[in-house]
């Protein structure tokens, strides 16, 4: 099993302790595109910085790739969730420091398994799959947001992680860019055997996905 | 291979937030470089000074001096004839030869006298010294300026060494005539056989070098002794001064500090004035770089966010943050280090004035190696504390709150 989770429940403390997130136990496996779906508001987001590594402030337990996630120290995380974890947000967050090639490196920088021109040739590689060669050398805030997200999702898969998770990856997009998004989600799921985990309130893709969670105010629905 | 290519990439992002914040950083380095020359520029002048000052103070008077107490009975007189010399001078001698902590000792005989040149006369005093043992008390050949030292002393019974001052006023050279009158009225035809110089007019302007026999003859007090110098080889341990009081009755002894007071609190202040004054010009250049880094890190809480989604650990933040400051401070404290040598250097060949109270061509600076390296050290360590607590504010970025906040 690539990702499980056991009776997760989370609370928040601030105005008052509230539970958002209510005996969460799923599976997410290789290969399936999953779409968490719901109401503004129902937890979806709060699932997401779990399962993605994010936030270990809740009760019950979660494990990826057979690791307990709890159990990793504070550096074991790090280089857990550099290595096998990628994240792809609503609003994509490039540094507008860097430009388009150099954002896609910095996680593989970081890894340090390979060379700089190893990581360099990969980077143009994915550019390429993205039809986005043009804009390497581009100051990454120059780009629409349709290219900005495509550029988001390179810089998650540079390490070649495992799992995927992108929070309304589409939610600030026009429809064709969001179908074009979320094809090519689809395609590193099929083509790249990962597992990709998107929330969304889009019925265009949580109807479309492999698999299709259904949280009602911090519940999955059965 | 793998720490190598992360060092490289956490030092390329702070420099891109340097770039980005060009006008600041910039700004930040010169507060770094201001106050890192102001500290070499000025322990450079002031330790100058005061090396100078202990240089002709010290190494020109001695550490201690003994000298006898003033006869009531004799002060009274209406003309003072004969002077008071130490009663027991072999007594003292025995205790002095036992002391550990001296270096050496010499006899003086002190008298005051009126020289008279063909175009001045001037009240003053004349030290009488025994040249062999005076020669290691000070080392005049390095201060002489012109004629001969202390074995001039020996050749001819009427040479007199004379302090530079006291030369100019006389308008006497070596060579030239003087006539010494003494209180009892003797007066004696003198040569001019060296004239030297301390550098300070306290010294230069009184000092004077005479066979000590001729002047105790002329007084008509054979083998009288007024005073006894003293060498120390601890000069900051001036224990033998209560030591002394008891089996030598009847002296007065004062040390050095008593005799320089007003250099020893010069010396101080000047100290003092180095360190407040460089720290205080670093403290504002900390407190720049701290506000520099602070809003950085405000402005790049996004930044921050994703580099830990993507796998930065808090280390790294703290480093990307500290690298910047590191470099501020690095680059203004070496500037601050090459234009405290150049101004240094200006100031150390500006001529200078005689003034009242030293006597130099140019200031006296120092240039040691070991100031520019202290004055680096300061200030890249001031960077590093004020650039600490803002990148320590990075590392502690939350990310999910970030990414929620939008
Ligand atoms: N930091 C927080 N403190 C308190 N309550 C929070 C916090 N974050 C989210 N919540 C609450 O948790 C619930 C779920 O939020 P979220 O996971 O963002 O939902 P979704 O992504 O499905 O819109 C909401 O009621 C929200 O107000
Ligand atoms: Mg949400």
């Amino acid at each position: 099993m690539m990702l499980e989770t056991k009776q997760i429940n989370k609370y928040f403390y601030e105005p008052e302790k509230h539970q958002v997130l209510k005996n969460i136990s799923l599976q997410i496996t290789s290969g399936e595109l999953t779409a968490v779906y719901g109401e503004s508001g129902s937890g979806k987001s709060t699932l997401l910085y779990i399962l993605s590594t994010l936030d270990r402030d809740f009760e019950g337990r979660l494990q990826i790739l057979n690791h307990e996630i709890k159990e990793l120290s504070a550096a074991e995380l790090t280089n857990f969730r550099n290595q096998h974890i990628g994240f792809v947000y609503q609003f994509h967050y490039l540094l507008s420091e860097f430009n388009v090639l150099q954002n896609i490196m910095l996680p593989a920088m970081k890894l340090g398994a390979k060379t700089k021109e190893e990581i360099k040739h990969d980077a143009i590689l994915l550019l390429k799959e993205l039809g986005m060669q043009d804009v390497a050398k581009r100051a990454s805030y120059k780009l629409s947001g349709g290219q900005q997200q495509r550029v988001a999702i390179a810089r998650a898969l540079i390490n070649n992680p495992s799992l995927i998770v992108a929070d309304e990856p589409t939610g600030n997009l026009d429809q064709k860019n969001s179908d074009m998004i979320f094809d090519l989600l689809k395609e590193v799921t099929s083509k790249r055997e990962k597992a990709v985990v998107i929330a969304t309130h889009n019925p265009k893709i949580y109807q479309n996905s492999d698999k299709a969670i259904e949280m009602i105010d911090g519940s999955i629905r059965l | 291979m793998s720490k190598h290519i992360t060092a490289f990439t956490i030092i390329f992002i702070a420099f891109q937030y340097l770039r980005a914040r060009k006008k600041q950083s910039l700004l930040a380095t010169l507060g770094v470089t201001l106050g890192v020359t102001t500290f070499i520029v000025m322990i450079n002048f002031m330790t100058g000074v005061n090396d100078f000052l202990d240089d002709a103070v010290f190494n020109g008077s001695p550490d201690m001096i003994i000298s006898a107490k003033q006869n009531k009975s004799s002060s009274k007189q209406l003309f003072k004839t004969q002077i008071n010399s130490l009663t027991k001078i072999d007594k003292i001698d025995t205790f002095l030869t036992k002391q550990e902590n001296i270096q050496s000792f010499a006899h003086q005989i002190i008298s005051p006298a009126i020289l008279v040149s063909e175009n001045n006369q001037l009240p003053g005093s004349i030290n009488g010294v025994f040249p062999s043992s005076e020669k290691n008390m000070v080392d005049l050949e390095r201060r002489l300026i012109e004629g001969e030292g202390f074995d001039s002393l020996l050749e001819k019974d009427n040479a007199i060494l004379l302090g530079i001052s006291l030369a100019r006023k006389l308008q006497v050279s070596t060579g030239d005539h003087l006539k010494m009158i003494l209180p009892n009225g003797k007066n004696k035809r003198l040569q001019v056989a060296g004239i030297f110089s301390f550098g300070i007019t306290t010294i230069d302007n009184v000092r004077t070098y005479f066979p000590a026999r001729t002047l105790q003859n002329l007084l008509g007090q054979h083998d009288a002794i007024t005073h006894v110098h003293l060498k120390l080889k601890n000069r900051d341990d001036v224990g033998l001064k209560t030591e002394a009081s008891n089996p030598m009755n009847a002296v007065i002894i004062e040390d050095w500090k008593d005799a320089n007071k007003t250099i020893v609190i010069g010396n101080k202040v000047r100290d003092i004035l180095t360190w407040s004054v460089s720290f205080a010009l670093l403290l504002v250049a900390g407190f720049g770089i701290y506000n520099i880094l602070n809003s950085t890190v405000v402005q790049k809480r996004k930044d921050i966010a994703v580099l830990k989604t993507i796998g930065y650990a808090a280390n790294d933040i703290i480093f990307i943050f500290l690298v910047q400051s590191v470099s501020i401070g690095l680059l203004g404290a070496l500037f601050g280090a090459g234009l405290g040598y150049v101004i240094s250097y200006v100031i150390s060949t500006t001529p200078l004035d005689t003034t009242d109270f030293i006597i130099v061509d140019t200031y006296p600076i120092n240039f040691k190696l070991g100031y520019y390296i202290l004055g680096v050290v300061f200030g890249v360590a001031t960077t590093i504390l004020s650039g600490y607590f803002p990148s320590k504010k990075a590392s502690s970025v939350d990310p999910v709150t970030v990414i929620r906040g939008i």
